[in-house]
């Protein structure tokens, strides 16, 4: 009996220091008599931004003790034509997910490709290690099931920033885990060791920094508010992604003509 | 029998005009309308956008000189006030008129030397304007850099503001991404991080000019992720 009343009591606290977490980590509402303040809120749309910076800055850590030299080492130690072969061979793994996201959107023109290029990839081009679709009319794109999610009219949610997997809202963490379930490795390896599950990640992750090192560094360097900034690029790059090959529109941009330092008198709505 | 035969001939002839006549007008309709509204617009585009490849490219140029020849480049084709005040957001009436004209300054600088370092590896590209949209006094101009590489293209957009005197940017967008609107996500974010006072972010664009100055920022090859 003492022992589950100290039981009840470590869960109480436990329950209590959560609570008390997540109120230290949600961000401050403005005034909502201030239009401005409440707009320009609602468009960060980031309510537990203490906690997302918290984690940023945890990534940011893990980059630059373990990311960050391994890529660099990767850099030095391969040749060009093996990093891209690296590169070309998870692309090509990522197939099955591509494929199904390009049937789910309706896009059998993308799909036609995605599988075009699988079938000439891993044949000509030597299990996926070359890419000779590209130069044959058969360009990589990207897809996943966030994107499908969005084209299909959710929106993407409140801004999560969570721990290695980086910028995950609620729609594009739903369809990471969907993804999981569309890729064939995902039930060739379950009851099987991690290994190569474990290798594929870390390859992709170490192939992905040293590809986009200097980007990278160079918004890290050149950003008032590093954290703001890759909100924002993460949140515009998406919404581009969901919109497509739709070209701008110049009826959907706000306006801006009373927009000036001397005589303000609006915030312009982001361009869409 | 002659007569029959010049008059079948003539049908034949006339039904040839026609054909052809319908083939002609069938082609005019078939070939796409180019969504070319504004093509001075487009023009201001592309002969900016060589000069500003131009500057950038030439290896004879020293990191000042590029940094100069961008900054004519800008504050005369860009609407830097506009700008800069978007990129304050819903702060653009807190700062008075001495952090007015300080911030002015310090924005005009910090673009200048942000984006020589980040668009530093558009070097040797090509660009090609796709087409225009104009609505009242706002142009979109559409565009396409070609890598010489063998990188993928990548679009730009350009949002122009049309004015007596010609045209000035307001804003650029780069494979989705506008950057103005990059730059006032993290601006509002530094003011709202400092419970609401406008010193910080003026701080933090010194600081930055600072680090540019000497030589703190990599140089970056172009700034477009990759897989």
């Amino acid at each position: 009996m003492p022992r589950q009343g100290a039981w009840s009591k470590g869960l109480s606290n436990c329950m209590v220091a959560a609570l008390a977490l997540l109120t230290a980590a949600c961000a401050t509402r403005p005034d909502p008599t201030n239009v401005a303040a409440v707009h320009s809120y609602e468009e960060a749309n980031d309510p537990i931004e203490p906690l997302n910076r918290y984690f940023f800055e945890l990534n940011n850590f893990l980059d630059m003790i373990v990311l960050k030299p391994l890529a660099t080492w990767y850099a030095g130690v391969l040749p060009d034509f093996a990093q891209t072969g690296v590169r070309n061979f998870l692309n090509n793994l990522k197939t099955p997910v591509v494929l199904a996201n390009d049937m789910l959107q309706d896009d059998w023109d993308g799909a036609g490709t995605t599988l075009t290029r699988f079938g000439a990839n891993t044949t000509a081009g030597v299990l996926g290690l070359g890419d000779p679709a590209t130069g044959w009319g058969y360009p990589r794109h990207d897809n996943d099931f966030g994107i499908t999610l969005g084209k299909y009219g959710v929106s993407e949610g409140p801004y999560l920033y969570l721990p290695v997997l980086g910028p995950k809202p609620p729609r594009d963490l739903v369809g990471t885990g969907v993804d999981f379930a569309f890729d064939p490795l995902t039930y060739i390896y379950w009851n099987g060791p991690y290994t190569v599950p474990v290798i594929r990640m870390a390859l992709g992750a170490v192939s992905y920094r040293a590809t986009n090192a200097a980007t990278i560094d160079s918004i890290e360097a050149t950003s008032v508010d590093y954290y703001a900034s890759i909100r924002s690029l993460y949140r515009q790059n998406r919404r581009s992604a969901v919109e497509g090959d739709k070209p701008a529109d110049v009826n959907t941009l706000p306006d801006i003509d009373n927009l000036d330092l001397d005589a303000p008198e609006q915030t312009p709505a982001a361009p869409q | 029998m002659n007569s029959r035969s010049a008059r079948a001939r003539s049908v034949l002839s006339v039904l040839a005009m026609a054909f052809s006549a319908l083939l002609i007008a069938l082609t005019l309709n078939a070939t796409p309308a180019r969504a070319g509204d504004d093509p001075a617009a487009e023009q201001f585009v592309t002969k900016l956008s060589l000069d500003a490849i131009k500057i950038i490219s030439d290896k004879t140029n020293s990191k000042a000189q590029k940094e100069q020849g961008f900054y004519t480049l800008f504050t005369q084709n860009a609407d830097v006030p506009k700008i800069a005040a978007f990129c304050l957001g819903q702060y653009v009436r807190l700062p008075d008129d001495q952090q007015k004209q300080q911030y002015l300054k310090l924005f005009t600088d910090f673009v200048v030397k942000i984006y020589v370092t980040r668009l530093s590896g558009y070097t040797d590209q090509t660009i090609t304007v796709t087409g225009s949209q104009l609505k009242g006094k706002n142009v979109l101009v559409m565009s396409q850099i070609n890598f010489t590489d063998g990188r993928p293209p990548v679009k730009v957009t350009w949002w122009l503001l049309k004015k007596p005197d010609g045209y000035k940017i307001f804003d650029v967008n780069v494979v989705g991404v506008w950057l103005a609107q990059e730059q006032r996500a993290s601006f509002a974010s530094v003011i709202s991080n400092n419970r609401g006072q406008f010193q910080p972010l003026l701080d933090t664009l010194n600081k930055q000019i600072a680090d540019a100055e000497q030589g703190k920022l990599p140089p970056t090859e172009a700034a477009v992720p990759a897989n």
